[in-house]
């Protein structure tokens, strides 16, 4: 019961996504067979490091969505202080309004059932353009943002061409 | 009156024999047969056995088993446990489940590098080298006009949609391919 109501909700999120997609951001279940997989594209922000380069990511949702919310992972190389080394991402949004981690977020950030897939790719492709020192999920890269900007912008840079196979 | 009372009864005397039917085939099994691979939804899970044994390594991996498999699996509540009584209950004396190596190190060297994965371009991931050479579709304006490339997204037959999608997924890759060839080109350009 509850889950075919979540299967109604995405693929109702994945015709309006689709229908009338946001710039740079392509998303969707890998297969309809299993609607609680989807696979999303984001296009790295303009004017930011990751500018011209295409993120694929992998949203997993519960058998209760939107109850709860997805996780989101990114399938490639994402040096960014919000993106875990697996590739996870952290953010606000992402959290359940019961679990807050960092004991930072306020309520209206995270998770509930009126936001939407497509608010959450939205917030990700923000996060991209400007960190959140506040919660680093990979210290490493948070440190160079803070400390070595010149060589985080080179490092995420390198990644990007490195994805799209021009090296 | 009592005609009803006593059918009444009959399906919750039914239930209640079913339920202590279970309860004595629970107990009895975890008692004496935990090795049976019967019981395998109910043994802990090794990897997690594994992750709390690492973290206490005073306690012994016949109790974390123990544990964990009377809470559910749950390696929080495990560790919980573990934090805020220093220890945890000896099982009784019957429980002798299959005891995992403790850490050989093939295992324990190997986990740790499988996070690590080696990442794939997005054009061998998707697939597309052979597109690469074609031209692109529609050359500029396709790219830069949204209101003609807005042709068709949605469609009702489910393999159809499936098809759109990926095209859309490709294009997006292709796009992003070609404007960096381009920017590279006119950097090399500019130091020529």
């Amino acid at each position: 019961m509850a889950s075919s109501t979540a299967s109604r909700r995405l693929f109702l999120e994945y015709k309006n996504l689709t229908s009338n997609p946001p710039d740079g951001i392509t998303a969707g279940p890998v297969s309809e067979d299993d609607i609680f997989l989807w696979e999303a594209l984001i296009q790295g922000p303009d004017g930011t490091p990751f500018e011209g380069g295409i993120f694929p990511a992998e949203l997993k949702f519960p058998k209760d969505y939107p109850l709860n919310p997805p996780t989101m992972r990114f399938l490639g190389e994402v040096w960014h202080p919000n993106v875990y080394a697996n590739g996870l991402v952290c953010i606000s949004i992402l959290h359940a309004p019961g679990d807050d981690p960092h004991h930072y977020e306020k309520a209206s950030e995270r998770w509930s059932p009126i936001q939407s897939v497509e608010k959450i790719l939205i917030s990700v492709m923000s996060m991209l353009a400007e960190p959140n020192d506040e919660s680093p999920a990979n210290i490493e890269a948070a440190k160079m943002w803070r400390e070595r900007r010149g060589e985080f912008e080179r490092k995420v840079r390198e990644g990007v061409r490195r994805s799209l196979g021009v090296s | 009156m009592s005609d009803q009372q006593q059918t009444l009864s009959i399906p919750s005397l039914l239930l209640l024999a079913a339920f202590t039917a279970i309860t004595i085939r629970y107990f009895f099994f975890t008692n004496s047969s935990t090795t049976t691979p019967r019981t395998n939804s109910r043994t802990a899970n090794p990897a997690h056995v594994e992750q709390i044994a690492t973290m206490f390594p005073q306690i012994g991996r016949r109790e974390i088993i123990w544990d964990l498999q009377r809470n559910g699996g749950s390696v929080a509540a495990t560790t919980e446990r573990i934090l805020s009584r220093g220890g945890l209950d000896a099982p009784p004396p019957s429980f002798q489940p299959p005891i995992p190596t403790p850490t050989t190190t093939g295992t324990v060297g190997t986990s740790p590098s499988q996070p690590k994965p080696e990442h794939i371009d997005l054009i061998t991931r998707y697939n597309l080298s052979s597109k690469l050479s074609s031209p692109p579709s529609t050359p500029l304006e396709g790219i830069g006009n949204q209101g003609a490339a807005q042709a068709q997204t949605w469609s009702n037959n489910k393999n159809e949609r499936q098809a759109l999608l990926q095209r859309r997924r490709e294009e997006m890759i292709l796009n992003a391919r070609r404007k960096l060839e381009e920017k590279e080109r006119q950097r090399l350009g500019q130091g020529a």
